[in-house]
């Protein structure tokens, strides 16, 4: 990692010039951009299993996907649970995810577990899976998916209030992403992410200084999928719709362009990825859409190639932890 | 009886079919250490060349010889400009390959649209074998098949040129330094293994709806046969084949193709974490 640079003001930058967004946009697309930030969070996820701890996911929507139905069929009342309130939506659509990483993870990673490319075709061909599973499965609606998913709901002096206008979803959107953004960086800045890029670095030699690499491997799995798990549910209330497009091998592709596109190492920078492909994505009209993808894949291709940190991962780059700095001649 | 012989033939059939496909894969995976995700549309890209030959007005049969060729062209083309750039980055090999195969795909419903082709079928006749009737084309395509990997196994196993890809299988710095050009084996073998997935493309395009997702249908089985088979080794990606084929034939003339699909590729990772090197344990 660079030494300091103008990262930090940069990331705070970002995240004031998104709050004071809705000063200048309109309603129409602030809503827009409230249903891109569920993504940007998505990316940040898998950021942070991809970037922090080498473990390339092509499943990443699993648990997006997961998260969606699961606030889905919370709310509208297909399973009764304890009134079925948005509350309980968001916990099942935390602690789900988090649940099957936790065995998926424990299953992958330990003894001589999966890793490199073994791990990124499994997890392709359980996103075909989930899929194929959602689209044929009765209880979530197959192929139409569930409607009239209701939008978040707080209870006011006994009443219960809906946040449906723009600039309340927007706010609590992006107060979702700070505290998602601020929790993240906490675990990479802690001891525990120092050791997560360790695994990333070198296997074999994290082992040798004892740690114990399937413990680790599976606590990034499962904090991703449950960061992933919220995203998808934000997405749902705000959507107010779940198809089996969320679940799938395409939205795993694409937050991984966003995320590798952005900079997979740095949390904002996979962040602003998701956001300016999509914005980008929907300014574009339907003609021009083929050509789109057809260019993000050769843009793809090049900044894979030409820059593997990502287009933004450079300047967005935070300074080391302060225990970490290799102290200058003539301190110490 | 004799429809369990028609599904034996049918899970032969798809075996085969995606052996073509798997032993370019492997073939790339095992010579280069690419992982080459684009491998689908390489298949794809094989049966829409059948697509251009036959609207120029050319004949099916000129199609299924110039879709290697012209495959094996665009191999070398893909691996000068982006597979040679990212070889000691494992990883970012899956990566590039995998926004080369968006890329190709997209290329594709620019070019064609994103609706399915019509290839008519060549050879429309049914034939009876051991009492039953069944399609002569999908005994050509079986033929077909069985020819290309036994040219493959005997390239490999039985000419010089084979024994100097399996030295730089086995170690290829090895190899390198006892004087074999690894560069250029790196370009002949990219351009092979897309030659074969454009062989297959072409020859399947009549059984199939020639439609851009048509690639991925075929990735993803093909890798799991690898993995399941045991990565590096020419006889582990045969058996991966058959086990992976035959199941998803069986499964689905019992149940649907989506149950099918959903257990196999299900059993297939259960097989993939008790026995990460394979069934036949890595051996070559």
């Amino acid at each position: 990692m660079r030494q300091a640079g103008a990262g930090p003001a940069l990331s705070a930058a970002v995240w004031v010039l998104l709050a004071a967004s809705p000063l200048v946009v309109d309603e129409w697309r602030l809503s827009q951009m409230a249903q891109v930030i569920s993504y940007g969070i998505l990316a940040m996820s898998l950021s942070f299993l991809w970037g922090q701890t080498g473990l390339l996911c092509f499943g990443q929507a699993i648990f997006f996907g997961v998260g969606a139905y699961a606030m889905a069929v919370t709310t509208t009342g297909l399973v009764p649970v304890a009134g079925g309130g948005a509350a309980i939506g968001l916990a099942a659509a935390v602690l789900l995810p988090a649940l099957s990483a936790l065995i998926g993870g424990s299953l992958m990673f330990r003894g001589r577990g999966l890793s490199g490319a073994y791990f990124a075709i499994v997890t392709l061909a359980a996103a075909v899976i989930a899929e194929r599973v959602a689209s044929h499965w009765d209880v979530l609606g197959g192929f139409n998916g569930l409607r009239n998913v209701p939008p978040l709901r707080y209870r006011w002096g006994g009443r219960p209030v809906d946040v449906v206008e723009a600039v309340p979803v927007y706010y609590v959107m992006l107060a979702v992403a700070v505290i998602v953004y601020l929790l993240l960086l906490a675990l990479e800045r802690s001891p525990v992410g120092t050791a997560l890029r360790a695994v990333r670095d070198n296997e074999q030699r994290t082992m040798y200084f004892g740690f114990d690499i399937p413990v680790y491997k599976t606590f990034s799995f499962v904090v991703s999928a449950a960061v992933a798990g919220l995203a998808g549910a934000l997405f749902a209330t705000q959507f107010g719709f779940v198809s089996p497009a969320l679940i799938g091998v395409p939205l795993s592709t694409e937050v991984l362009i966003w995320t590798a596109l952005g900079g997979r190492d740095v949390l904002l920078a996979a962040f602003l990825g998701a956001l300016v492909v999509r914005s980008v994505e929907s300014a574009l009209s339907e003609a021009l859409a083929y050509y789109w993808l057809l260019a993000l894949g050769a843009l793809f291709v090049t900044s894979v190639v030409v820059f593997p940190r990502g287009l933004l991962g450079g300047p967005l780059s935070l300074p080391l932890p302060r225990r970490m700095r290799v102290p200058r001649d003539g301190e110490l | 009886m004799a429809q369990t012989f028609v599904i034996l033939l049918d899970a032969a059939n798809f075996t085969l079919a995606l052996l073509l496909v798997t032993l370019g894969l492997l073939i790339i995976f095992g010579l280069m250490n690419v992982i080459n995700m684009a491998h689908g549309e390489l298949f794809l890209l094989g049966a829409y060349s059948v697509v251009v030959v036959e609207q120029r007005g050319g004949s099916f049969w000129l199609a299924l010889v110039l879709a290697p060729l012209a495959l094996a062209l665009i191999g070398v083309l893909i691996e000068e400009v982006v597979i040679r750039h990212v070889y000691r980055r494992f990883i970012d090999t899956i990566l590039a390959t995998w926004g080369l195969s968006i890329g190709l795909k997209q290329a594709v419903i620019v070019g064609f649209g994103a609706t399915a082709q019509q290839v008519p079928n060549p050879l429309p006749q049914a034939v009876r074998v051991v009492g039953t009737l069944y399609p002569l084309y999908r005994l050509f395509v079986m033929a077909v098949a069985v020819l290309a990997a036994a040219a493959t196994f005997l390239l490999f196993y039985r000419t010089s040129l084979g024994l100097a890809a399996r030295a730089v299988i086995a170690n290829r710095s090895m190899a390198s330094s006892l004087g074999l050009n690894t560069r250029r084996m790196d370009r002949m073998t990219f351009a092979f293994g897309a030659a074969l997935a454009g062989l297959a493309g072409a020859v399947m395009a009549p059984l199939m709806s020639v439609d851009p997702q048509m690639g991925v249908g075929f990735l993803i089985p093909a890798f799991l046969s690898i993995l399941v088979g045991g990565a590096g080794s020419l006889l582990g990606a045969l058996l991966g084949t058959t086990l992976i084929a035959a199941a998803s034939t069986l499964v689905s003339s019992v149940w649907t193709q989506i149950v099918a699909e959903i257990t196999v590729f299900g059993l297939a990772i259960v097989v993939i974490r008790l026995f990460p090197r394979g069934l036949t344990g890595g051996r070559r």
